[in-house]
């Protein structure tokens, strides 16, 4: 990588801001990681990949609901991003299936939070 | 020039320098605030929490040791809200201090001791907890007793940043904080050198020297042993002191005393430093005019300077003169020519040392050679402190004592003999001596005064002959390194030497500093002490080591030449390097 | 018709969750309307509201209704849903209580990508400041801002930066403290583990307005997690040319070093920190000199926590007075707190300065754990205090905590129920600092010590009247005669809850009981023979033979040998044990 000037700074960020995509992140702070969310990172990575779905599995940091972990927020073109909280082995491959493949909500596992947690950046 | 800031302490309008402590500036309207931690010699623990006063407008209270007066602040130093809360931390203190004080070392000269005697302490509302913590006293000079340590941090700075050694530090945390060789190890096996400035600045009797007055008392009353002793030239400066009088030279009082405590001879290290002067400026002449070895000669006459030496700067070894402390000389003389000349049999005779030292306690057993004659040339070293506990002992009105004189065969000195006891007094004396053997007259004025006072590290030039000599003279540990370090450079460099001469003491001040004096040394009390030597060889009609007569009749009657084979076995050892750490 | 999702949950406090049932009843209304295809009904874990009864989300259009009832839910589906009518009697607004400044990156980019940083404006505030402010604009931006330390005793953070930036000297250091002790607390952890480019970025604008060019993240080695994600992102800064010499082409330069703390509490405090970080003990050192002036290696240094430094590219990037807008007269901005206890929803919440206790409690922690009741919320860590429930309703800033006897702290905020015992988590938390005590000083190091047993002995049941007068005075000697902030304030949790909970001390001193039935040995263990069912296995549980008896005659306890292990207690399947 070459180093950033005042120049090419702003060119460089409008480049990776103009890439959008579906994704999926996974809490991977100590606090998820302490709940499973390895697990889950895994599995999703791996599944994704044996149902042959286009999506990018990422990692991010703590949402701040720990008492949800392992995390799981879910970007679909199409359908509201939601975050869905106590993910294990099976919710996470259904929600490949059903959120991602079908573009179908997963019962029982949203923690409608976020709504509630206004952010300075959007 | 310091800015001035005006305050108020107490009421009192104070006009001080900028940077004065509250403390230090309550002293000079005459407020006196309590602490345990802050000694004059050292920068601020801040530790003991005794010092606190108020500032007017602020709810908190501030430490008088490490606060500077600020201009306009407005002090109280004491009112019931202040004293009381004084006092909790005091009983806090002893609740954590054992209350064995008739059975102390330091019992009736002890900080703590005083503060609360002073606070009128009655009761002890809180719970005693006791550390159960052993009593290090491996080193056989200085004792380390931690459960009486209140950690006010002394030791540890003295040790770590005037002295270099680094031998203690703290250890664990919370109420488990305690003093002691880094990894747990003992004195003996950690850098220690024995200098016993730990000791000298400890408030309570957490450390202490090893006391040797039960030896002595049982020598004393051996009829089959026959007791000599000698004092070092500076223990005449400070005996005083631990019977209310400072600055005044006590030797002709000691002579007496010494031999009321039934000494059967009474001899003065001050001669032994003469017949040190004349090996040691034999040598300086022989590196110098036949460079037989190389320069700078680095004095050795400091055990805990020896010590220190051998462990971190043994590149140094062949610097070092061979010739031993003159305590070592005396010992083997006691031993060999006064045995000799008296018919009596050395494996009687017990050598007795006072010393202002703690390290002399560990330089007796510290090598072979220090049993050059045949037996354990020195058998136990006193330091000052303990003398003046063995005087009150035997119930002797000290200051009242009659003058006596010294048994003259070796205890006539030469004026250059008792300025050993402060810094720079040996590289004073050996110059009168060296500029004599080297150029065969005697010097007009004696006098050096560049060497003398207490700047850390003493540079300057002396003309000899038409050739200028460079010397260096440190004191405190910690400023060795300079010194060595440019002496390393040049040889890195194949320069010529900074320096010709070195001389080195342990304790700030020299020996008048020594590990071994009574408590509570200053600056101030350090100059008073040295003056008193320097006072005493100006009152001295001889000046100069190989003036003396009693010199000149031991190597025509017993030694010989300086330097030749007879000195060369008897008064000379050698260095070897030693490991920091022993484990 | 777009396709539309309701959200659904059941929010009712002391009854069943209905969340099931009222998801099939909306499924049959859809059918009823022919709408099951074009809408899909969602049963979620949380909603974002608490007590309101049933609560609706109806998206895209985001309508909210709460206590919704069985006979409101046709008109919502023909009226709403169809008539894209908005039903005001249900309608509720947003529940907006969090604010996330600090937090506005964490759980949204992935900590360990340059890029995504970069994409969420990460180092904007950089360039901006190193192309186009002077030293002084940067203060005066952060001056304007109102930011305070949010380590925990809220100095202005422009005022030590100004100190610093005003001293002359060859070198200066910029250190960023990463030492979260507290217990229960974890807010820098997570801003370091979820977004530490934003540290770097704040640490980066602070030394260019001070005039460093080294800086120091000291970060406890039990967060190994948030040391290597700071690792990973120094070194991306390296590689993208953001550290290092002459910084996007300007004449700025900066490097930056971790140090890691060895697991001591008290170097959090600035000047233990700082001997820490030079290889030294970390003991607290007398200040004046304060580290502004005189720092690490006699430098000026400026110490700022992680939160603190997070704040700052946001406030450079939309300016000081826009920060200011948020917060309390003297409170600007928001506090992260990491909420936990008897809380439903415990994690990291982020809200404005002045939100009410209530509102964290209930709004956005969900409410309490169970039906016991809220006794007490702790703030400040060991060095803070207990606020009792009649104080719900005080807002949350620097001033208003302290008024109340505790501290805004670093962050950390613990809930507590009828069940906790206050003498008990005093004890706690004093016991925190006696063994967390650096032992320098000798108010703080014996103090707390001789308070903690005063303590014991209250829980034990040995205490006296007079137990509580000395441990007040040796309270005032910790507090005006400790060299540090940690022996200053360790008495805090014991003032605080002997202010707001004597009553509950009395009943230890003088009654021997701990109503929560926290202290073990206050406690009283019985059989109660009307429910015993003679099963005996209390008996064989009980290693001291403190119960004897028969399967015929039934059981009895004798006190004098009981230990109160609550081994009985515990197996009794019949409740036949009491306890208190």
């Amino acid at each position: 990588m070459t180093k950033l000037t005042k120049a090419s700074f702003d060119q460089h960020k409008a480049e990776i801001q103009a890439t959008s995509k579906n994704w999926i992140k996974v809490g991977m702070s100590t606090c998820g990681i302490a709940a499973g969310a390895e697990e889950v990172y895994k599995i999703l990575l791996e599944e994704a990949k044996k149902k042959n779905l286009s999506i990018e599995i990422k990692k991010c940091g703590c949402l701040g609901m720990c008492y949800a972990e392992p995390l799981v927020e879910v970007h679909v073109e199409g359908v509201p991003q939601v975050i869905y909280g106590k993910v294990n082995k099976d919710i996470a491959i259904k929600i490949l299936e059903k959120h991602v493949g079908t573009k179908m909500l997963v019962n029982d596992y949203i923690f409608d939070l976020a709504l509630t947690m206004k952010e300075v950046r959007k | 020039m310091k800015k001035i800031v005006k305050a108020k302490i107490n009421g009192i309008l104070i006009r001080a320098e900028e940077g004065t402590t509250i403390l230090d500036a309550a002293k000079k309207v005459q407020v006196k605030i309590p602490t345990l931690c802050k000694h004059p010699d050292l920068k601020p623990s801040a530790s003991c929490g005794l010092c606190i006063v108020k500032v007017k407008g602020s709810n908190k209270m501030l430490r008088a040791c490490c606060t500077p007066l600020d201009e306009g602040m407005d002090i109280i130093t004491h009112d019931p809200e202040i004293v009381d809360i004084r006092r909790t931390v005091l009983e806090l203190i002893l609740s954590n201090h054992p209350n064995d004080c008739l059975k102390c070392d330091r019992n009736n000269d002890c900080e703590l001791q005083k503060l609360v005697a002073d606070f009128g302490i009655r009761q002890s509302p809180f719970t005693q907890v006791l550390r159960d913590l052993p009593i290090d006293n491996s080193t056989k000079a200085v004792e380390l007793e931690p459960q009486k340590c209140i950690l006010c941090g002394r030791c540890v700075d003295v040790c770590q940043n005037r002295q270099d050694v680094w031998a203690l530090s703290f250890l664990e945390r919370g109420m488990q904080t305690r003093i002691s060789p880094a990894g747990d190890i003992l004195l003996n096996e950690s850098p220690c050198v024995k200098c016993g400035q730990c000791s000298a600045h400890c408030p309570t009797g957490a450390i202490v020297e090893q006391d040797d007055i039960g030896k002595v008392w049982e020598a004393l009353l051996d009829p089959d042993k026959y007791c000599v002793v000698q004092i070092a030239p500076a223990v005449r400066a400070s005996i005083g002191e631990a019977f209310g009088l400072t600055g005044k030279n006590m030797t002709k009082q000691l002579y007496a005393l010494l031999r009321r405590l039934g000494f059967k001879a009474v001899f003065d290290t001050n001669f032994a430093a003469d017949v040190t002067i004349m090996e040691e400026a034999s040598e300086f002449e022989e590196r110098l005019i036949k460079g037989t070895k190389s320069l700078p000669l680095i004095t050795s006459c400091c055990p805990a300077w020896v010590d220190f030496m051998e462990k971190f700067h043994s590149d140094m070894i062949e610097h070092f003169s061979s010739c031993k402390s003159p305590h070592e000389i005396l010992g083997v003389l006691s031993k060999t020519y006064y045995t000799q000349k008296n018919g009596l049999d050395p494996s009687k005779i017990t050598m007795v040392s006072i010393m202002p030292c703690t390290a002399k306690k560990y330089e007796i057993t510290r090598s072979n050679e220090m049993s050059a004659s045949g037996f354990q040339d020195i058998d136990i070293v006193l330091s000052t402190r303990e003398l003046a506990r063995m005087i009150k002992q035997a119930g002797i009105d000290f200051l009242s004592l009659p003058d006596e004189e010294a048994d003259s065969m070796l205890g006539e000195y030469a004026g250059a003999g008792v300025i050993f006891g402060a810094t720079g007094g040996v590289m004073e004396a050996a110059l009168r001596t060296a500029y004599y053997f080297v150029t065969g007259t005697d010097l007009g004025k004696v006098e050096f005064e560049s060497v003398r006072g207490l700047k850390g590290i003493k540079e300057t030039e002396i003309e000899v002959a038409g050739k200028k000599i460079r010397i260096a003279i440190a004191h405190g540990l910690g400023n060795v390194e300079i010194v060595l370090d440019k002496v390393r450079e040049a040889k890195k460099n194949n320069q010529e030497p900074p320096y010709h001469f070195i001389e080195v003491m342990a304790c700030p001040g020299g020996c008048v500093g020594g590990g071994g004096q009574p408590y509570m040394v200053t600056d101030e009390l350090r100059l008073k002490r040295a003056k008193v030597l320097y006072q005493d060889d100006t009152d001295k009609q001889i000046r100069c080591s190989h003036q003396n007569p009693y010199i000149k009749r031991l190597y025509t009657e017993f030694l010989e030449k300086p330097l030749g084979p007879k000195p060369e076995k008897l008064l000379h050892t050698k260095y070897t390097p030693r490991p920091i750490y022993k484990r | 018709m777009d396709k539309k999702i309701v959200l659904l949950k059941d929010t009712s406090i002391g009854a069943a969750d209905k969340t099931k049932e009222y998801y099939s009843l909306i499924l049959n209304l859809l059918r009823d309307h022919n709408l099951q295809d074009s809408v899909q009904v969602v049963r979620v874990a949380d909603i974002g509201f608490y007590d309101q009864g049933l609560v609706l989300k109806i998206l895209p259009e985001q309508v909210i209704y709460g206590r919704v009832q069985e006979s409101d839910l046709l008109p919502v589906i023909t009226e709403t849903i169809q008539g894209n009518k908005i039903l005001d009697r249900l309608a509720l607004k947003p529940n907006e209580k969090q604010l996330r400044i600090v937090l506005r990156n964490c759980g949204q980019i992935d900590p360990e990508n340059f890029d995504d940083y970069i994409a969420a404006d990460g180092y904007a505030a950089l360039k901006k400041v190193i192309t186009g402010y002077k030293q002084e604009q940067v203060i005066e931006e952060l001056k304007a801002s109102g930011l305070r330390g949010r380590g925990g005793a809220g100095y202005p953070t422009w005022m030590k930066w100004n100190f610093a930036r005003q001293v002359k000297a060859e070198q200066k250091y910029i250190v960023c403290n990463g030492d979260e002790g507290d217990p229960g607390a974890y807010m820098d952890r997570s801003v370091l583990e979820g977004d530490p480019h934003s540290v770097i970025e704040g640490m980066m604008i602070g030394a260019y307005a001070i005039g460093a060019s080294q800086g120091y993240f000291y970060i406890r080695a039990e967060y190994p997690l948030a040391v290597e994600r700071i690792q990973k992102a120094i070194a991306q800064a390296y590689e993208y040319g953001l550290l290092g010499k002459n910084i996007l082409g300007t004449e700025f330069s900066f490097d930056v070093e971790i140090r890691l703390g060895a697991g001591a509490f008290v170097c959090g405090e600035e000047t233990a920190l700082l001997a820490s970080i030079e290889g030294k003990r970390g003991t607290p050192q007398p200040r004046p000199p304060y580290p502004s002036i005189k720092g690490l290696w006699g430098m000026p240094t400026v110490i700022n926590n992680v939160e603190t430094l997070a704040n700052i590219p946001v406030i450079l990037l939309k300016g000081g007075a826009w920060f200011g807008k948020t917060g309390t007269e003297k409170s600007k901005g928001t506090k992260v707190f990491a909420l936990t206890g008897k809380i439903k929803n415990s994690g990291l919440i982020e809200v404005p300065m002045g939100t009410s206790i209530r509102d964290i409690v209930y709004n956005i922690g969900g409410g309490m754990l169970s039906a016991k009741g809220i006794k007490a919320v702790q703030t400040g860590g060991p060095s803070g205090g207990v606020i009792p429930k009649e104080f719900l309703d005080e807002p949350v800033d620097y001033e208003n905590l302290q008024k109340l006897g505790s501290i805004m702290g670093s962050g950390g905020m613990i809930v507590m129920d009828e069940d906790d015992c206050l003498v008990d988590i005093a004890k706690f938390y004093l016991k925190f600092c006696v063994e967390e005590s650096c032992g320098k000083c000798a108010p703080c190091r014996i103090g707390g010590y001789q308070m903690l047993g005063l303590l014991e002995n209250i829980t034990n049941g040995k205490g006296t009247n007079s137990d509580v007068a000395k441990m007040k005075r040796i309270a005032q000697a910790m507090q005006k005669a400790s060299l540090c902030g940690l022996g200053q304030t360790a008495a805090n949790p014991v003032l605080s809850t002997i202010k707001y909970f004597a009553a509950e001390y009395k009943e230890h001193i003088e009654d021997k009981k701990c109503i929560a039935g926290k202290c073990r040995y206050l406690l009283n263990y019985k059989i109660i023979s009307d429910k015993c069912k003679k099963c005996g296995l209390c008996l064989t549980n009980c290693v001291f033979g403190a119960i004897t008896g028969n399967r015929e005659q039934g059981y009895v306890l004798d006190s004098a040998k009981c230990t109160k292990c609550g081994r009985c207690y515990e197996v009794c399947k019949f409740k036949a044990i009491s306890k208190g």
